[in-house]
């Protein structure tokens, strides 16, 4: 492991340790607030509403939750019944473009919105991973694994879509502008919102067909990791040993794939949706008291180089120990 | 012995209108719970969230009764919802491109019009089943969508589709009154006009309408045509709602059209596909699932819940229709 890499996973478990608001005299007694998640599916979305629900709870406040069921038009319109409802403020969990102009209305009947993974003119303040270095970090990792050439394919449904995924491929491409023998094959692969690592494994599928044996070295995931589930199955499936697959967010799920013997999966990112979640609904508190906030707060984030890494980050990260 | 038959009837009648009672009964629950669910508000946030869903209903109503209610081989057109995502991925991409919006609209309407005419002579000509034949259009409908829309979210903030969402008139949301006159004309033309009625009597016997003299095809292909036609409305309501073409609305919307349009049977009378019961059916789908948001229901059992509630209402339903 790197020293910086140890570094960053000594500051995380000293976070843990001592959790931020440990000193912090806030309180949300009183307060109604409300959590708006896209979907409860996936390991991240699931962890970042729990991380914000249960810390609103022991705040002293109340939750109105409400799931977009991983469709991002239902996830939008749950905002209209949090501005019915005369919440006391919003916590929105990731969502599209089609929220924007539910946060206004919120903003504009003087609820405050505070969002997760969705940097918006409307919201108070946004807390998110720090996206810029997952970008880069993911990016380095991915060309040394192949080693500095090659063909690569990538799944890009959402860097015009979401302002995060714009910053985390962005920035991998960036990276790659240095590394001329890198190739990306065009058209860009797009995947399913929902769905996404069973749409994953059929493109993939599809993609192996298209470039036989020796004519691929890697498969990343733009801006998360559930197609790189997909990803890896088809992989197997084809008896493809020759491509690797690097993608961001790391849960559980996805560290487990990267701990197998000879996994393809040898890059990621961990993030930690629960602390971005909790850390959402600290804000939320600080505002409350008086505080005034920054635009973004960033969490810390877990790079994950290979099979050992994948391992470590998974204890660190509180999922378990593999062995 | 006369007694024992009217308390009979009497018992039956009240087993019909048990579908109704237990939807009153927990929209009455809910009101006592959620807060702000009986104000004028929330009626509008009802009525525009079910919007898209009312105009595919609307569509949809109307295959089935010129099709003969048989879920399995009768009228149904579950390629709606996708020719809806189709309009509106095409409108949203070609507006991204910098055509005008009645271009747009134009080609979106061919389009729309294209899967119509498709189904229809897929199910009239070479007599396909209506249940496959337009899933089978489903899937590839959405597949063309992912092709012009390459799987991604497009934003919209033309104004004449924000108007759909954001403008007033007299107090009451465009939207609404848009979809209202539309479902109102549509209402007029299926059962108030001779075109009309001709296509309810296709739909109620297929063999007597022939031997009346009808062309059953003709409406059946024209009930697949007006289908289309709903689903290229509810495109632009799709727009005004999201801001924009978002991926995977076409499946929600899909759940919901079948289950409010076969809900609303289980409210008339005589248990039949009406369309009056099948947008009753998607406002009172979209009010309970609003009031069990907002009664700050755990999330992880609001999808039990609503499924539950949706079997027992149609079960109810079933049993009352077999004792008959």
């Amino acid at each position: 492991m790197t020293n910086f890499g140890k570094a960053i996973i000594a500051s995380v478990v000293v976070s843990f340790a001592a959790p931020a608001w440990a000193d912090e005299h806030v309180s949300l007694e009183g307060k109604t607030i409300g959590v708006a998640v896209v979907g409860t599916q996936h390991f991240w979305d699931r962890e970042a509403f729990n991380g914000a629900t249960s810390t609103i709870e022991e705040l002293g406040g109340t939750v109105v939750p409400v799931d977009g069921g991983r469709d991002n038009q239902v996830h939008a319109d749950n905002h209209d019944i949090l501005l019915n409802n005369e919440v006391d403020a919003v916590i929105s969990i990731l969502g599209d473009g089609a929220v924007e102009p539910k946060f206004e209305a919120l903003k504009g009947a003087g609820i405050p919105v505070f969002t997760v993974d969705h940097p918006s003119p409307h919201a108070v303040n946004n807390t998110t991973s720090d996206n810029y270095y997952m970008g880069t970090t993911i990016g380095r990792y991915m060309a040394d694994a192949i080693g500095g050439e090659g063909k690569v394919a990538v799944f890009n449904a959402f860097e015009g879509a979401l302002r995060i995924c714009g910053i985390r491929t962005g920035l991998w491409k960036y990276v790659l502008q240095d590394y001329p023998g890198i190739e990306i094959i065009q058209p860009e692969l797009a995947e399913e919102f929902a769905n996404a690592p069973e749409n994953a494994r059929i493109q993939t599928l599809d993609l192996l067909s298209q470039y036989p044996e020796g004519e691929l070295d890697a498969i990343h995931v733009g801006c998360w990791d559930q197609p790189a589930i997909g990803v890896v199955q088809a992989l197997e499936e084809a008896g493809r040993t020759d491509v690797l697959v690097t993608a961001l967010d790391g849960g559980p799920d996805t560290l487990e794939i990267m701990a197998e013997d000879g996994s393809p999966f040898v890059a990621n990112v961990a993030q930690q949706p629960n602390l971005i979640g909790s850390t959402a609904a600290m804000n939320v508190a600080r505002h409350f008291a008086g505080e005034t906030l920054l635009p973004q707060t960033y969490v810390e984030v877990v790079p994950v180089n290979g099979q050992a890494e994948a391992k470590a980050a998974y204890e660190q990260l509180g999922y378990g120990t593999l062995e | 012995m006369q007694a024992e038959a009217q308390g009979r009837r009497i018992v039956l009648e009240i087993f019909g209108f048990l579908p109704v009672i237990i939807f009153v009964a927990v929209l009455i629950y809910i009101s006592f719970n959620a807060p702000n669910f009986l104000t004028l508000r929330n009626l509008e946030l009802v009525l525009m969230q079910s919007l898209p869903v009312v105009l595919v209903c609307a569509g949809l109503a109307a295959v089935v009764m010129a099709g003969g209610d048989d879920v399995v081989s009768g009228g149904i057109d579950l390629s709606i919802p996708a020719t809806a995502v189709l309009a509106a991925g095409i409108t949203a991409q070609m507006l991204s491109l910098g055509y005008p919006l009645a271009l747009c609209a134009a080609v979106a309407f061919a389009a729309s019009m294209i899967v119509g005419g498709l189904n229809a002579v897929l199910v009239t000509r070479i007599q396909m089943t209506p249940l496959l034949t337009t899933l089978a259009m489903f899937v590839a409908v959405v597949g063309v969508n992912n092709v012009v829309t390459a799987s991604r979210r497009i934003n919209v903030d033309h104004p004449w589709i924000t108007v759909l969402r954001a403008q007033e008139v007299g107090g009451v949301p465009l939207g609404i009154l848009v979809v209202a006159l539309l479902v109102a004309v549509i209402f007029f033309a299926l059962h108030q006009t001779r075109w009309g009625l001709n296509l309810q009597a296709v739909g109620g016997s297929r063999d007597a309408a022939e031997i009346s003299g009808l062309n059953v095809n003709r409406f059946i292909a024209q009930s697949f045509i007006l289908a289309a036609f709903s689903g290229f409305v509810c495109g632009f309501f799709i727009l005004a709602r999201g801001s924009g073409s978002s991926p995977g609305v076409e499946d929600n919307l899909m759940l919901e059209m079948v289950l409010a349009t076969f809900l609303g049977a289980a409210f008339s009378p005589r248990r039949v596909v009406t369309m009056w019961g099948a947008i009753l059916g998607a406002i009172l789908v979209a009010a309970i699932s609003i009031g069990f948001k907002s009664m700050g229901v755990n999330v992880f059992w609001t999808g039990l819940i609503k499924g539950s509630l949706i079997v027992l209402v149609v079960a109810f339903s079933a049993i009352s229709q077999r004792v008959r």
